[in-house]
């Protein structure tokens, strides 16, 4: 797979539900559409929620990616 | 007037949903709400209804519905023709089924598989206030969460859905893995889904119980839902002698759950003693043979 490039990045970490989403969906509102953000989340409820939760805005997700004890989710702006 | 009379006006009151209070001569109004929507609009009516006929303020009951109380005897039957004059439906007490109880099903919740508001609605006009031993609920979820708790009911109806995965567009990203294997893990279950070498899932269908959570997780949507469906619970209440409902079928479809509610109303009052719940009367005769009596197709 070709390496995606992010044009922002959220640090999210500790960040618990929902404002982990909620800081997700303000960011990608501030960016212009096929723009690229990579959210980093902590594991369990937070990477499992703001994915199923970006995915229903209509927000394409590029990748995700377990990095260490955290994951990596790429969001291309719709 | 004799006793005995008194008594028959008091159940006659209770097929429409009239509690006779602890205070003389006053009774608690219970109207019904299935599946517990009710158009905003009719919160005024309630409004104008307490303050001309209650005290001001009503009870939420934990079946949904709307009580009134402090409703004088001499009022009842103006009161009565005021709510059917606004469109409020009255509820039931006594040996008849109950409102129907639902979670706000699919029509806006994000967990919900099935539409659980649509069909209280339908099950309502067909299952609502019927003669039965002592009394029949009826509660609905859309989806495994319970809200609504299903499985405490003489008949639950909960919504499952089965996954299939369309390899094609997974992006190996393990999430769907690690949000089984974190679900199964709290009842020391083996997950349904593990990561093959290929770095791709694989579906191990005889361990899952189709709750659905990677099809909600899938990030590129390559989990998709092959079937959905109720799955039935017979015989719940809580009360005295609480029990869980003993789960009767899967994958049910509306008209299914039509039909075997009516089969459960039907075995129900066959099987039962009067005074007797449904769920006392399995435990009396068996499960196997209520299953086998409700799930009968004539």
């Amino acid at each position: 797979m070709q390496e995606i490039k992010s044009d922002y990045l959220l640090d999210l970490k500790g960040v618990p539900c929902p404002m982990n989403f909620v800081k997700t969906k303000l960011k990608l509102e501030e960016m212009k559409i096929n723009e690229v953000l990579e959210v980093i989340l902590d594991d369990g409820d937070p990477i499992q929620n703001v994915s199923s939760s970006v995915k229903e805005e209509g927000h394409k997700i590029l990748k995700v990616e377990k990095i260490n004890d955290h994951w990596g989710l790429f969001i291309r702006r719709q | 007037m004799t006793p005995q009379k008194i008594n028959l006006d008091l159940e006659e009151l209770r097929k429409g949903g009239i509690i006779k209070q602890r205070q003389k001569d006053y009774f608690i109004l219970r109207t019904r709400i299935p599946g517990g929507y009710l158009k905003a609009k009719l919160l005024s009516k309630f409004m104008q209804i307490t303050d001309k006929y209650g005290k001001g303020y009503v009870h939420l009951s934990t079946r949904q519905c709307i009580e009134i109380p402090w409703v004088h005897i001499k009022d009842i039957g103006r009161l009565k023709r005021d709510l059917k004059k606004y469109g409020i439906f009255t509820g039931a007490c006594g040996p008849r089924s109950r409102n129907i109880v639902a979670c706000p099903g699919s029509s806006v919740c994000r967990f919900g598989f099935s539409d659980t508001q649509a069909l209280a609605l339908k099950l309502d006009k067909d299952f609502f206030g019927k003669d039965v031993p002592k009394k029949f609920k009826i509660g609905l979820s859309g989806c495994m969460n319970s809200c609504s708790k299903p499985q405490e009911n003489d008949i639950g109806f909960m919504a499952q859905a089965e996954p299939k995965i369309d390899l094609n567009l997974c992006i190996s990203c393990t999430l769907c893995a690690k949000t089984c294997e974190r679900v199964c893990a709290r009842a020391a279950r083996p997950p349904a889904i593990v990561m093959g070498e290929d770095k791709k899932p694989i579906y191990r269908k005889e361990f899952c119980f189709f709750e659905g959570d990677c099809v909600r997780v899938c990030p590129v949507n390559a989990w998709k839902i092959k079937r959905s469906g109720y799955a039935a619970f017979l015989g719940g209440k809580v009360g005295r002698f609480p029990m869980f409902g003993f789960k009767i079928a899967e994958f049910l479809t509306e008209e299914e759950v039509f039909k075997i509610t009516k089969k459960a109303i039907e075995t129900y009052s066959k099987i039962a003693q009067k005074g007797q719940r449904f769920g006392e009367a399995i435990n009396r005769i068996g499960i196997d043979e209520v299953k086998r009596q409700v799930l009968c197709k004539r």
